[in-house]
């Protein structure tokens, strides 16, 4: 089924590094423990901002210290922010967040606690005044119409159960195939859940280095498992899948990949690093847990994401809109304030490729604006992954 | 719409998205020209849960997806109930499948 070219561009907001937003955050930045309060405080008295946090920050090293870094400076360099105010404990940790930032050509503005000379209510002064600047000149900016290629994907299913293998992640990985087709990227993640099922993902690799890559990552996991003296299966899949009678991780996998469709893949990203430019569909070697998972996926890039559940999961980006899509019929008349696409009967969606010409068309509906119940809810959150122990 | 499904002509197992009671008569049509199969349950089917197309021998690899998703660990008979009870993963330390190679 073809799409009219008219339907195959959405609304947004033009950035100074060229890529596209979908939505207008100012962020309100804490990269260490010692002013996330202040931060949470800072976006609570500013509407329109919103605060990403973590309790640590000092005494990280090496990989862990890397990854830190790499997904809040890429969550603060998403698309859909408009603009940050940086609040750290140190005058050179903010500035170094503010000086990636800065290197996207997004407004930004450093703040620190000895800057405030130690007082947090100073702090959060300065706080609220930067971000309601920002707040005032993102409200200026206007939406224009980009074409898909614009998009970066991210796909997550959390809480599966039957249908999900079977019908919605079909459908999702349809609606991937046709934005990858129109130039778009699409990526999914959670290493562990392609256990069982790897040799079909290496057998769609680009090339024998990304095939490479797919079966070392999945026996990376199984090797942390492993050490841990832990069983791979042992946490997946979990009770919700089982109620829901997926029975064992294999099983669990098979279904989850179909989320991506059945396209090339065209490489493996470590957790937040930014596809390369041009379409196509990526893997992300990131943990399982969806907090974890699509927080290094929105910190790579992406604007928006896919979200399929059987039994419900009400979970979701906070800078990233999260469409929730389920097949499960019961699931879909229940929580009617969480499933943003019901997609439990097919037929009377008039087939397969018809439902997912719908639910492309209603992702982007909320790129252009449309709220998904995550956001009115207010369930975002993000979360970075921890590497290692701090010293 | 069709409510179990056989994912592929080579499945052990169909699913179905709604319970289903011991007893009753189930017919699967593909996918695939193959003729369509009819059997009866041997056991109550909750919603989302599998079911054996065919007797099943302990020891045998089950095919869903077209894909090996596990060990039987107990014979099944036709419209047997497939879940916990009696197959398990074969993934992990005691995984006996092929281990997949990056050279294809």
């Amino acid at each position: 089924m073809s799409i009219a070219p008219a339907e195959l561009a959405f609304t947004g907001f033009r950035r100074g590094d060229g890529r596209v937003g979908v939505r207008n955050h100012v962020l309100v930045l804490s990269p260490t423990g010692l002013t996330s309060a202040a931060a949470a405080r800072v976006a609570s008295l500013v509407e329109g901002t919103l605060a990403v946090t973590t309790g640590y920050g000092r005494g990280q090293v090496g990989a862990d210290a890397d990854l830190q870094f790499r997904t809040l400076a890429g969550l603060a360099t998403n698309p859909n922010v408009a603009a940050v105010v940086v609040m750290a404990a140190a005058d050179d940790i903010s500035q170094r967040y503010a000086d990636a930032i800065a290197l996207a050509q997004k407004p930004v503005v450093a703040l620190s606690l000895p800057g405030a000379r130690e007082d947090v209510l100073t702090l959060v002064d300065q706080g609220v005044r930067a971000a309601t600047r920002f707040v005032r000149e993102a409200s200026a900016l206007r939406r224009e119409a980009f074409a898909l290629s614009a998009l970066t994907v991210a796909v997550e299913c959390g809480h599966s159960d039957a249908s999900s293998g079977i019908v919605a992640n079909p459908l999702v990985g349809r609606m991937m195939e046709l934005l990858v087709a129109a130039g778009g990227r699409a990526m999914f993640s959670e290493t562990v859940e392609w256990t069982g099922a790897e040799h079909l993902l290496a057998a769609r690799a680009a090339d024998a280095g990304v095939a490479a890559r797919i079966l070392a990552a999945v026996a990376a996991r199984e090797k942390l498992y492993r050490d841990a003296g832990a069983d791979v299966r042992a946490q997946n899949p979990g009770p919700q899948n089982r109620a829901g009678g997926i029975t064992t991780l294999e099983e669990k996998a098979l279904g989850a990949i179909a989320k991506g469709g059945r396209q090339p893949i065209r490489g493996v990203l470590a957790p937040a690093q930014a596809p390369p430019a041009g379409s196509g569909l990526f893997l992300m070697d990131t943990p399982f847990f969806s907090p974890e998972s699509m927080t290094a996926m929105v910190a790579a890039g992406a604007q928006l994401v896919v979200f399929t559940t059987g039994a419900g999961n009400s979970y979701a980006s906070a800078i990233a809109p999260t469409l929730k899509v389920s097949a499960n019929a019961q699931t879909c008349a229940r929580l009617i304030e969480q499933i943003d696409f019901a997609a439990a009967d097919v037929d009377a969606g008039g087939g397969f490729e018809a439902m997912a010409a719908k639910g492309l068309a209603q992702l982007v509906e909320v790129a252009g604006g449309t709220l998904t119940f995550g956001e009115i809810v207010g369930e975002g959150a993000e979360v970075v992954s921890r590497l290692g122990p701090s010293m | 719409m069709t409510n179990v499904h056989r994912l592929h002509p080579d499945d052990d197992v169909a699913t179905t998205l709604v319970a289903l009671p011991r007893g009753g008569v189930v017919r699967i049509a593909g996918p695939g020209p193959g003729p369509a199969l009819e059997l009866t349950l041997a056991d109550d089917i909750p919603a989302g849960h599998k079911f054996a197309l065919r007797a099943l021998p302990a020891g045998s690899r089950v095919r869903k997806y077209g894909e090996a998703i596990g060990v039987l660990r107990a014979d099944a008979s036709a419209g047997a109930w497939v879940h916990e009870h009696n197959l398990a993963s074969d993934v992990g330390p005691s995984s006996t499948r092929a281990q997949p190679s990056s050279s294809r």
